[in-house]
């Protein structure tokens, strides 16, 4: 008998402390979020597509405006998925490499502007609980990351041409590199 | 080749939407599915035997919107769910996802059903034409009506008050903010929650059992060092492998969590948490190559250059940025 009611406060304590976990979650991470949401929200819908657009059409020329400065503001402008969309003021050639540097931007960024990408938040967020179970600030590690994140990404949507044109031999296709008007 | 038939698909257990009437038309004749990294999804075969619909795999190609019927996805409930539903293209996920991620408010019953199998598709019967969107009407001529409020009447009035303009733009700054807060708390509800909840449970679990003893002996020699990282890193960007990992960050977002509980139990150095958070994530977005490349509007070859090239980028520089991160990360939380 004792050994069945054991199994049975083993089994509801595995919960119990999920249950926890939760609670530490919600009253703990939830409420900042949402008051950053909010602002950068409003910031999105007054800003906007508009304002990148513009932005996006000086940028497409140089390799550093292209992987680094555009996407950065696309992802803070726009967040995951929409700052993807920018991708179409680039000639087809440019495409990949700015969507590798562009999704990378979408969680390099997100540990100061959790409003960029909250569906994936707990890459992050995962990690940075760690360090807040420590008693640690977890600002230099969301600043770091997004500072080494600004140059690995320019690297890593760089390194996405050398690619590309690798594919393009192998696939016997050149995709163009001047930038046609919407059809 | 006009051979095309209606075919209704309902939602699958524990899915979401539906039942949605298919018919394809001489221009819309395509049924295009970006699922497991390029796999064909269980429902398509049938889907095809039945409509006479041309298969299209999202992973290899594309093809224009205006000929897309439908489109099947396997996505957990953060992007692909809801960008096909947005453009109003009827969309089938075999996952059973409900209204979930960013897109969420797109994602309706008209337009989208979920947890679908072979068993959720039958032929329509007298199949109803799909019904064309509302037309929006003629504006009318500024007077307060019934079925306008008064703040609508007067911003359409053309010669405006200084009075009436400064009301309107403070109006139209407070929605904006009351919509950006209503979006907050969505994204929360939708996807920001559920996600806690669950990972809350496996960690009460994993905890409370004593597998995390277990999964603390395999992590921390892996994330525990910078050899073990950048071993991560190279794995996780496999050309294939980085495929299968991406979807909806879930896997990344477990194991960033595991790798959080050793730090905060003082088995792996906080120091190596910024290598950390780029060596789980060197994957990052390859499921999603199609889709996103789709959203810039890039051409069918774009798209099939692309998916090969920025696997092959991603594994390229994968290990460079945790040594960077690596590099970086001196001095960080130094006692």
């Amino acid at each position: 008998m004792d050994f069945i009611v054991n199994l049975a406060a083993g089994f509801m304590n595995l919960f119990t402390l999920g249950g926890q976990q939760f609670l530490s979650w919600v009253t703990g991470i939830i409420p900042t979020i949402v008051m950053l949401l909010v602002l950068m929200n409003a910031v999105m819908a007054m800003a906007g597509e508009k304002t990148v657009a513009r932005l996006a059409k000086v940028c497409t020329g140089n390799p550093v405006l292209r992987y680094a400065v555009l996407p950065f503001v696309s992802a803070f402008m726009l967040g995951n998925p929409m700052a993807l969309s920018i991708g179409k003021f680039m000639p087809e050639f440019y495409k990949p490499c700015y969507y590798a540097s562009a999704t990378y931007h979408c969680h390099t960024n997100n540990g100061l502007f959790p409003h960029i990408n909250a569906s994936e938040l707990f890459i992050w967020l995962g990690i940075a609980n760690g360090i807040t179970a420590l008693g640690l600030d977890t600002t230099p590690l969301a600043v770091r990351y997004l500072l080494v994140g600004l140059v690995a990404n320019f690297i890593s949507g760089w390194a996405t041409e050398f690619t590309t044109k690798m594919v393009e031999k192998q696939q016997g296709i050149t995709l163009s590199r001047e930038f046609k008007a919407a059809k | 080749m006009s051979d095309y038939r209606s075919i209704r698909v309902e939602k699958g257990p524990g899915g979401f939407g539906g039942p949605l009437t298919i018919t394809p038309t001489e221009q819309r004749n395509k049924v295009m599915y970006i699922t497991g990294g390029g796999a064909e999804p269980e429902c398509l075969a049938k889907i095809v035997e039945l409509t006479g619909l041309t298969p299209v795999n999202g992973f290899k190609t594309n093809c224009p919107e205006e000929e897309l019927a439908l489109v099947i996805i396997d996505c957990g409930g953060t992007l692909r769910c809801g960008i096909y539903p947005k453009k109003r293209i009827p969309t089938i996920n075999v996952m059973p996802v409900g209204k979930s991620g960013p897109m969420a408010q797109f994602i309706k019953e008209d337009i989208y059903v979920s947890a679908v199998t072979s068993e959720q598709v039958s032929p329509a019967e007298g199949a109803p034409t799909p019904k064309a969107e509302p037309k929006a009407e003629e504006p009318q001529n500024t007077r307060f009506t019934a079925d306008q409020k008064v703040s609508e009447t007067l911003a359409k009035q053309e010669n405006k008050s200084l009075v009436t303009k400064l009301g309107l733009a403070a109006g139209k700054v407070v929605n904006t903010f009351y919509q950006a807060a209503r979006d907050a708390i969505q994204t929360c509800i939708t996807t920001l929650l559920p996600f806690m909840a669950f990972v809350s449970m496996l960690i009460g679990v994993i905890n409370g059992s004593g597998f995390g003893n277990a999964f603390a002996a395999i992590l921390t020699p892996l994330a525990g060092n910078i050899f073990g990282l950048v071993a991560l890193g190279v794995i996780c960007s496999i050309p294939g492998l980085s495929a299968l990992l991406g979807p909806g960050a879930v896997i990344a977002q477990i194991v960033g969590t595991l790798v959080g509980a050793e730090i905060g139990k003082g088995n792996v150095a906080p120091q190596l948490a910024l290598p950390a958070l780029f060596a789980i994530n060197c994957q990052g977005a390859c499921d999603f190559i199609p889709v996103g490349l789709g959203l810039a509007e890039a051409e069918t070859e774009t798209i099939e250059v692309g998916v090969v090239s920025v696997m092959y980028s991603r594994f390229a520089t994968g290990w460079l940025r945790v040594l960077l991160a690596y590099a970086a990360s001196f001095g960080l939380y130094a006692a």
